[in-house]
């Protein structure tokens, strides 16, 4: 078989754009590649070199390559990539969001508490197992294989997180749990623009998968179903994507991707490398008025939020703009070249630079006051087949993070009520979870503080 | 030179044929479960004939009530031996497909069988222009019969056909899609249990030879879902229509039946047949 090894990854441009969605080092010279390859190798063995060896091509620049095949995959020198799976959080929260997204939600089947148990210890298993990666275990070919096989005999970690979070109704009297929900953890409340889809909504329990492909996101939730069978049932799913980004220039700023409106999403996200900003903004702190078990946990809140991209696309440029309150080009605020700059909303009180209902002023006033509802967005673009009226089915898998549910999306969503960016979007689906504490270690698992804060009321 | 992909992994065992777990069952011990079952089937076949015939007679003679009430009760003959059912194709797509699966659905020239009676009789409220469709149903279910006659039984499909009717299952009946117009689909979801317990039990002294757990665990799950469709049987034998299965009913029968369709996908492996 033909090898494209000693071609070097800069005559691939459009594969490296591919590759480097979510990475901060861009710029992958020959060196870097070989480096990674060294990496690769070291961490595969030898298995893992003929699997990388037979993956290198990219079909997206055949041209001009002759020897290319139509069948030959894209490449990717990520797919070793991981992430600890163990931590005081959990991974797929603060994590660079990566190329491919996906969000499930189930309905827990377990039968008591013991059988919620035996559900966590699985799911830690399986997701120790998964955001490592390893050989998978060979059985009798006359029974059907434990692993489908779609990331091949070794399963590759591919950037992926999974994130497991638990619903309101989860604490009903099933399993004990009442008196220890999370204070702000409610069934979502529809807004007064949704139009939720009651197949689309809620939940017992929420798993993020997160990578670089959606193939390593449908392994992931495959295996998890499959080791699940009397444990849980799929309630509903959502699956999406980040577009990547052409790699900086030395000196650029990171910019932001965009989402299905063409407009740059979550340039004014708090930085998620601030970890006293993380503290005050997205993790639940000791001493919040929350039972002790949730620390170091999270609010999650999902939308499915449709955009009616038809509409969007007959309306003048200036009224996108004005309607989300920056430049399309740049994602500059109306008062700003670029898109990092910080709109001065004091300078302009009566809103003839950025309207007073723009998408992003009512979203961020950028007050003091309104410090305490900043969140951590963490959206995917997703698509969706086509609507009966032969309307595309398409717009943003909105997920963010928060230390509290009422002041973070709660109040932000609340701020947005009525916004004239309402006539283009309407949310579907979606559900409010709270992301469990991280794993510390081998003695820990998904979910343990909870289960023993519940052992402990019934014995004290 | 550089190995091939193949190579390494063959030379790192992985893609070595993995040690069987499980020693063939000697096919003399399969032989009298195998017919056990095949005679099983007759008997199915048997019944699910003459039920066509008076069903069909009611649908001919335009007796809408006795049509109607005669649907699940027939059907769920061929419900219960679907994975032999299933081995004629054509047959099977005659007797028992549902609107789904034609493009152009009920009003398809192919939809015939099962379901586009039901249609007829449940959604349109009438018998007529049925004679057609019932004469059809007649001669197809007569042909299966003499087709099953002349059969020689694989094992492997006898002993697969546990797992094939619990996909059925999984697949069709807990969402109430199989009858969506009688709403009777507690029947057949009944007789897609009672075909796959057949079988296992037909084939229990060899099951346990080789996993006793197993078949505890195989058992408990069919309890769970027989204690949860007893709730749900009326008093002249048949069933509530679907749409009054609660949801928590619903729910709780989803784990069982998928862990079901998990553990007896083992099952031919386990018996050793290919």
């Amino acid at each position: 078989m033909h090898s494209m090894e000693s071609i070097p990854p800069s005559a691939f441009p459009a594969c490296k754009q591919a590759d480097d969605t979510n990475m901060s080092d861009s710029e992958h010279n020959n060196a870097e590649f070989s480096a990674q390859r060294r990496r690769v190798l070291l961490g595969m063995g030898v298995a893992g070199a003929a699997l990388a060896g037979s993956a290198l091509s990219c079909p997206a620049m055949a041209a001009g390559q002759a020897q290319a095949q139509v069948t030959e995959a894209p490449s990717s020198d990520k797919t070793q990539d991981r992430h600890d799976f163990h931590g005081k959080h959990q991974t797929g929260i603060v994590t660079p969001r990566p190329a491919a997204g996906m969000i499930v939600s189930f309905d827990v089947l377990a039968s008591d508490s013991e059988e919620l148990e035996r559900l966590f210890r699985t799911l830690n298993k399986r997701i120790a197992f998964l955001m490592s990666g390893g050989a998978v275990k060979q059985v009798d070919e006359k029974l059907p294989p434990l692993d489908s096989g779609i990331l091949g005999p070794v399963v590759t970690p591919d950037n992926l997180t999974i994130t497991v979070a638990v619903g309101e109704s989860l604490f009903d009297e099933r399993y004990g749990l009442a008196s220890l929900k999370p204070k702000h953890l409610i069934r979502m409340v529809g807004f007064p623009n949704d139009a939720l889809q009651p197949e689309l909504c809620h939940g017992d329990l929420s798993i993020q998968f997160c990578s670089n492909t959606p193939d390593t996101n449908i392994h992931a939730l495959r295996d998890i179903v499959k080791n699940t069978p009397d444990l849980l049932l799929v309630r509903w799913k959502q699956e999406g994507t980040v577009p990547a980004q052409a790699p900086l220039k030395a000196g650029e700023p990171a910019q932001s991707a965009r989402n299905f409106l063409g407009f740059r999403d979550g340039s004014a996200n708090p930085d998620s490398n601030d970890g006293s900003a993380m503290d005050r903004i997205v993790w639940v702190q000791p001493g919040a008025n929350e039972p002790a078990w949730a620390v170091a946990g999270s609010y999650q809140a999902v939308r499915i939020i449709r955009n009616l991209v038809e509409r969007w696309d007959r309306t003048p440029l200036q009224e996108q703009q004005s309607i989300i309150g920056r430049v399309k080009t740049t994602g500059a605020p109306m008062d700003g070249q670029t898109e990092t700059q910080v709109p001065d909303y004091a300078k302009d009180p009566e809103g003839k630079l950025t309207k007073l209902d723009a998408h992003i002023r009512l979203a961020n006033p950028r007050t003091a006051e309104t410090q305490r509802n900043l969140i951590l967005r963490r959206p995917f673009n997703y698509s969706n087949g086509v609507s009966k009226n032969g309307q595309l089915e398409m717009g943003l898998l909105f997920i963010c993070y928060q230390a509290d549910l009422a002041q973070g999306f709660i109040a932000v969503q609340t701020r947005l009520n009525g916004e004239p960016l309402e006539e283009y979007l309407k949310p579907i689906g979606g559900g409010y979870f709270f992301t469990l504490p991280g794993v510390t270690g081998d003695q820990d698992f998904i979910g343990r503080s909870l289960l023993s804060a519940v052992k402990q009321k019934t014995t004290a | 030179m550089k190995k091939s992909p193949l190579a390494l992994l063959l030379a790192l065992g992985l893609l070595h044929a993995p040690l069987s777990a499980f020693a063939a069952t000697a096919p003399l011990d399969l032989v009298g479960p195998v017919s056990d079952y095949k005679i099983y089937v007759t008997a199915e076949i048997d019944d699910l004939v003459s039920k066509t015939q008076q069903f069909t007679d009611a649908v001919k003679k335009g007796d809408l009530a006795t049509a109607k009430k005669l649907y699940a009760p027939t059907r769920v003959h061929y419900e219960k031996i679907e994975p032999i059912a299933e081995l004629f194709n054509d047959l099977d797509g005659a007797i028992d497909s549902r609107v789904n699966d034609h493009e152009k659905g009920v009003k398809a020239e192919d939809f015939t069988g099962f379901h586009r009676i039901e249609y007829t009789l449940f959604s349109e409220n009438t018998t007529d222009g049925l004679g057609a469709l019932a004469d059809g149903l007649n001669k197809d279910v007569k042909d299966l019969q003499t087709r099953v006659a002349g059969l020689t039984f694989p094992p492997e499909k006898v002993v697969g056909g546990a797992a094939a009717l619990l996909e059925e299952v999984a697949a069709t009946k807990i969402s109430g899609e199989e009858d969506r117009y009688s709403h009777t689909d507690l029947y057949d979801f009944q007789g897609n249990i009672d075909g796959a317990k057949k079988i296992v039990d037909l084939f229990r002294p060899q099951i346990e030879k080789q996993d006793k757990a197993f078949a505890a665990k195989v058992d408990k799950n069919f309890a769970a879902v027989d204690k949860i469709l007893a709730k749900y049987k009326t008093k002249d034998g048949g069933f509530e229509t679907y749409d009054k299965v609660k949801d928590a009913d619903r729910k709780a029968l989803v784990g069982p039946v998928t862990t079901l369709a998990e553990d007896l996908s083992t099952l031919r492996g386990k018996l050793g047949l290919n």
